[in-house]
């Protein structure tokens, strides 16, 4: 029964995404349909300066004639809506081709590569994020919900409250004023200084340029993250077994650390869970600012130049590991509490 | 419900809402943003900004990219104030010859304290035809020194301007000359910065030290005019200093204090306005959802998981990339994606409430679907949407922010989010302007707290339970 739940769910999850790709598709395809086109027309160029003929109507004959294949290869002498199709059928099954102007850093020009070249430094500046941001908050809020309305608690809502329509990446360019150019510990952006030193040396050298942008964001996710769990904690420190578990004498630190964070965790396991996924998708603008280059940063630069294989593939990719975070959600809700699985029919 | 009932419902929740010291904060900040958003643009020190800001002409008269004037009192060294001399002192006097011509003396006096001389000083004059000028400098040592000599023709449509630094070098070697020969003889006069020299102590010191001569400046501006055009003509002083105005002054010479106010107007709106109809559209969807149910239920669901999955901001830059950026196509985009925020909570209440007496009742009374939906479920769960619409606003102005600070932007209104793009894209970050970052952002974050004082206020009083133990 359980693995019946799980199956619809995965299915249902994957006809989802196909129909978003299907969006992201048809919003793309005139743009992609142009640089497409450009790209025949190079590579067509590139192979007939191999032709050796100097008759005038062979060589235009045999360009045509070599335009019409590629042309067919890439469908574009069907009809827009059969385009739209082929365009989801390739993205769909991970054939994201090469792109128009982006290079990876050891000058590969198809897409994938590009992708899994700034996937690993995005999850890293952004999990390690998400799991500090968690601690931090999850000790803060304990300590806020402990003593509801004290001076801590006060102080923990209002600036969670200021933080909240704060823009991260302004942060992050006071953060870079301030420590990268009036106190000068930190460098300004980027992953490693020129040339990158190797070994331990060059994972120093890492470490310092990870430190800005990372304490940035885990500075300003932790507050809402504060606020959050001091909630929940609050709601079940009203619970009647915490009041049962004082009223035996339970030792205060064993009441909040057993009974109160425990029985909470499920609901901040959720909030870590769906913050490291949607992490990975990184974050265009802060990646900006620090000159990290991960996802969010790709991205950007593939709007810039409207390079569209590239965008169609990371926003195809965003969309995916959101959604697998989700199903990934559901499938260990529906494991620990069965009553979802009958909601899935709603 | 009669009227006589609203208003005492309203009076009931006014007396709750008053309690909460938050909300009251909220209430005062939004007073203060309201007024300023409306009659802001007014007080600025330059109230044509509105409609151009993005007009080099209009603040060709600024220095560049100068601090606050209040880091004066931090710095051992203060630097000239830029300020606007007008309201002269003026002397009539009958030119000798048939009578037509009035010889008019417009006398400013400067008090100056600086450490430096300003960067420039910039004679304006407003007037009509062709008139004779002369512009005589008067130091506090007594020294003067005619800066400037020539035929202006003037024309209405534009100011006519005397810099020191591009019309006196001149004179500035002049002064050099006859106050300290010594120095002078090394001065060329393409390279020199006469309004520094001119505002210098030249006897003591020599000219590279550039020591400031403080005191009463005194400046004569005399036109030779036609009797007629007496009153036609205007004549004022620019100081461009190195420190300006209340948040100092951009690359691009404009007054940010004037930015920051004027953006107001635009975050309300685009907060206000985006909420509402995102509040409203989600409101909707999910009433009508869980009332009618069926394959509209079945649709809005999968609308909502849809929306929801979609990563927002790629999508906003992928839209904004593809339209030309206009700030309603941003409103709509924002629109499209943020109803989601408020349909699971309202779909879970409008489900119960369906189960309701009341509705059974209204409906065997004959009620149409609409009426049910408009006129009984809805009122319920208006105060619930008010709180959800207040905290969705800070998401919004940052959103807004984001898209523009990537130059996707709406280039006909002034945002926060322009000024904070043109700043980081020309450099303010590297180049330590932080007067250009600060007051932009913190107004971000304080128009975002506003509301969020104000949500989490009406959420206080909506679900007590939280308040405390």
């Amino acid at each position: 029964m359980y693995w019946k739940f799980v199956f619809k769910r995965i299915i249902y999850g994957i006809l989802m995404y196909s129909l978003m790709v299907l969006i992201y598709s048809t919003l793309f395809n005139a743009v992609a349909d142009k640089t497409l086109r450009s790209q025949i027309d190079e590579s067509v160029n590139q192979e007939m300066r191999f032709v050796r003929t100097t008759n005038g109507d062979e060589f235009s004959r045999i360009r045509a004639q070599k335009l019409a294949i590629k042309t067919k290869q890439y469908h574009l002498d069907e009809p827009l809506h059969q385009r739209i199709f082929w365009r989801t059928v390739r993205t769909l099954a991970f054939d994201f081709g090469n792109s128009t102007i982006i290079k990876s850093s050891g000058g590969d020009r198809q897409v994938s590569a590009i992708i899994m070249e700034a996937l690993p430094r995005t999850i890293i500046l952004f999990s390690l994020q998400v799991v500090l941001a968690v601690v931090l908050g999850v000790i803060m809020g304990l300590y806020a919900a402990r003593r509801p309305n004290s001076p801590f608690d006060r102080f923990n809502t209002m600036i969670t409250l200021v933080m909240n329509g704060m823009p991260v990446w302004w942060l992050g360019m006071i953060a870079i004023m301030l420590f990268a150019y009036n106190i000068p510990i930190f460098p300004s952006g980027g992953m490693h200084i020129n040339p990158a030193p190797t070994g331990f040396a060059g994972f120093l050298d890492y470490l310092w340029h990870l430190a800005l942008p990372l304490i940035t964001l885990t500075f300003v996710s932790m507050w809402s993250i504060a606020y959050l769990s001091r909630n929940i904690f609050l709601s079940s420190l009203q619970e009647d077994y915490v009041m049962a578990a004082r009223a035996r004498g339970i030792p205060e630190a064993r009441v909040l650390f057993g009974h109160t964070l425990r029985t909470s965790m499920p609901v901040i396991m959720t909030i870590a869970v769906l913050g490291l996924f949607s992490s990975i998708a990184g974050n265009i603008i802060v990646e900006g600012i620090f000159n990290w280059p991960g996802i969010g940063n790709l991205y950007f630069v593939a709007v810039q130049q409207s390079d569209v294989p590239v965008l169609m593939a990371t926003l195809a990719f965003q969309t995916l590991i959101n959604m697998a975070g989700f199903i990934i959600l559901d499938v260990i809700y529906g494991f620990l509490d069965p009553r979802i699985k009958v909601g899935m029919r709603a | 419900m009669s009227s006589d009932n609203k208003f005492k419902a309203l009076a009931d929740f006014w007396r709750t809402f008053s309690k909460v010291r938050m909300g009251i904060a909220g209430l005062v900040l939004l007073g203060i943003f309201v007024v300023l958003g409306i009659i802001g643009p007014l007080l600025v020190p330059f109230p044509d900004a509105l409609s151009h800001w993005r007009d080099i002409n209009y603040w060709q008269d600024n220095p560049v990219a100068s601090p606050p004037a209040w880091t004066n009192w931090f710095n051992p060294r203060p630097g000239a104030s830029s300020q606007v001399l007008t309201a002269p002192k003026i002397k009539q006097e009958e030119y000798p010859g048939d009578g037509s011509l009035v010889k008019v003396d417009y006398t400013f006096s400067y008090p100056f304290s600086a450490t430096s001389g300003p960067r420039d000083v910039v004679f304006r004059i407003a007037g009509d035809g062709q008139v004779p000028i002369l512009i005589d400098f008067r130091r506090p040592d007594g020294g003067a020194i005619e800066v400037y000599r020539d035929q202006l023709s003037l024309s209405k449509s534009q100011l006519f301007r005397v810099s020191l630094n591009y019309n006196s070098q001149a004179a500035a070697v002049e002064l050099v000359r006859n106050e300290n020969p010594d120095a002078a003889a090394d001065l060329n006069p393409a390279t020199i910065r006469p309004a520094q020299i001119l505002f210098s102590d030249v006897r003591k010191h020599t000219v590279q030290e550039n020591v400031a001569l403080k005191g009463d400046y005194t400046f004569v501006v005399s036109l030779l005019l036609a009797k007629e055009s007496i009153r036609t003509t205007e004549v004022s002083v620019g100081i461009s200093g190195y420190v300006s105005g209340f948040m100092g002054t951009d690359i691009s010479k404009r007054d940010i204090f004037t930015g920051v106010i004027i953006g107001i107007r635009w975050a309300l709106i685009l907060g206000l306005l985006t909420s509402m109809l995102t509040v409203l559209v989600g409101v909707t969807f999910a009433i009508v959802a869980a009332y009618v149910g069926g394959a509209i239920d079945w649709f809005l669901n999968r609308l909502y998981e849809l929306v929801y999955l979609m990563p927002v901001l790629p999508f906003l830059i992928v839209t904004s990339a593809i339209f030309k950026p206009s700030i309603w196509t941003l409103i709509i985009m924002i629109c499209l994606f943020f109803w989601s925020g408020v349909f699971k909570p309202v779909y879970s209440m409008a489900l119960q409430i369906k189960q309701e007496v009341f509705i059974e009742a209204s409906r065997a009374l004959g009620a149409s679907k609409a009426r049910i939906i408009f006129s009984h479920i809805f009122p319920i769960l208006l105060p619930y949407s008010f709180a959800s619409m207040a905290l969705s606003v800070p998401a919004i102005i940052v959103y807004e922010a984001s898209v523009s600070l990537l130059g996707l932007g709406d280039a006909t209104i002034v945002t926060w989010g322009q000024i904070l793009h043109d700043a980081f894209v020309q450099g303010a970050v590297i180049n330590n302007m932080w007067w250009w970052v600060v007051p932009p952002g913190l107004m971000i974050a304080l128009m975002g707290a506003t509301f969020a004082f104000l949500g989490t206020a009406l959420d206080k009083i909506l679900h007590p339970k939280l308040k405390t133990r």
